[in-house]
């Protein structure tokens, strides 16, 4: 939740208060691959590699612009400031509106503040209570890290539970078998429209909603994220390997494994399950 | 001058889709592609391409199987490992049975070319 939306569920403003103000922080906010275009030291075209490298690999947004944005360090941090100095705050935006006062801003900002403190001890101790817990942490935030690399947009991570694995309507679920030291599924449960969104970024050409080639693209993605925590619980002294990922039906991980944690997780306006089988 | 003739395998199509564009219009040809590694085998022994770009995590015959029996037709082949997997366990396990390298998926278009150029340089 971010603050805008708080303020919408406490009923502070409304609907359309909070469109406006979100309308009026599109038109200054500028990322740092767009500030650099309207400077004219990235041409459009690189921009676009930069962005699509920046969402199918690891490196940083301000290491990517360095390397292949043909600009220098001092010029990176002088976007910066100039990305700090223009950068309107929804409070700052409610004030310049006249929807709310700085003491209401400040007061409202201070309860949004403790609240997502709370979430987040929540979160932490929620990963304590799973099964194999730093398994399910390095699963779990690796998937939050790669969807937002394969959507290109934001992504995050609400809730965490211990359910029954069982598949929410509309979804599908994309799962890959981990074994090794000990065995455990990860998957995503995927809405049709998330899944081909994903698919079509990555293959780079439309796909049809439940195509073959749809379903292979995301199996892939889910290999990615099931070789990159083999690879990073590996530092932990597990050794795992994946299988081939494929497409699941129903609740098939959970008839062999005795646990499940369920991520509820926010991508972009679609609902993720990302569920790791212990 | 003559293209490179490179092999891919891979059981996910959308991999070797990604990689027949990204080395679309490049010193690189894709000359064969297979999903699966038994099939993979046979085409190298009619093929003999010179680079194979091969994954590990594969249903049925394994990519360190696949590669172990291409090199039993050809010991000098150009074998090259493509996974998400990049362990040093699996990394070790894939140089010492004869890969010449290993490439840690994802990748974008140009950090592929210049791997592929790179192994140029060795191959």
């Amino acid at each position: 939740m971010f603050f805008g939306q708080y303020l919408l569920s406490r009923g502070v403003i409304s609907r359309e208060v909070l469109i406006e103000a979100i309308e009026r922080q599109r038109e200054t906010n500028l990322s740092l691959v767009e500030l650099a275009v309207r400077d004219g030291c990235i041409e459009p075209q690189r921009a676009e590699g930069i962005l699509t490298r920046y969402r199918t690999t690891d490196a940083g947004l301000e290491e990517l612009c360095l390397e292949y944005g043909q600009i220098d360090r001092e010029k990176l941090e002088e976007l910066l400031r100039i990305q700090r100095s223009d950068w309107v705050r929804i409070g700052a935006a409610l004030i310049e509106s006249g929807h709310l006062n700085p003491e209401q801003v400040e007061e409202h900002l201070a309860a949004f503040d403790e609240l997502q403190d709370e979430a987040n001890r929540q979160l932490a101790a929620d990963f304590r209570a799973c099964k194999d817990p730093e398994t399910a942490k390095t699963v779990i935030e690796l998937s939050v890290f790669h969807l937002q690399r394969f959507t290109g947009g934001p992504v995050t991570l609400l809730t965490l539970a211990a359910d029954d694995g069982i598949l929410a309507s509309g979804r599908r679920r994309y799962a890959q078998k981990l074994v090794g030291d000990r065995e455990l599924y990860c998957a995503l449960d995927l809405p049709s429209q998330l899944a081909t969104a994903i698919a079509q970024d990555f293959i780079g050409i439309p796909v049809e909603d439940n195509s073959e080639v749809a379903i292979d693209a995301v199996c892939e993605c889910v290999n990615i994220i099931g070789g990159h925590a083999c690879t990073e619980l590996e530092a932990s002294g597990f050794r795992l390997r994946p299988e081939p990922p494929f497409l699941a039906e129903g609740i098939e991980p959970t008839r062999e494994l005795q646990s499940c944690t369920r991520a509820f997780v926010m991508a972009g306006d679609f609902e993720v399950d990302v569920r790791v089988f212990v | 001058m003559a293209k490179w003739r490179v092999m891919t395998v891979d059981d996910s199509a959308a991999i070797l889709t990604i990689i027949a564009a990204y080395l679309e219009d490049s010193e690189f040809e894709v000359i064969a592609a297979e999903r699966d590694g038994i099939m993979a085998v046979e085409r190298f022994a009619q093929e003999r391409p010179d680079i194979v770009l091969l994954d590990l995590i594969m249903p049925g015959q394994s990519g360190v199987e696949t590669l172990e029996r291409i090199l039993a037709i050809d010991p000098d082949a150009f074998v090259v490992i493509v996974s998400s997997l990049g362990t040093e366990d699996a990394v070790h396990e894939c140089l010492t049975s004869g890969a010449r390298s290993f490439l840690q998926k994802p990748f974008t278009r140009d950090d592929f070319i210049d791997f592929m150029r790179d192994l140029t340089q060795v191959a």
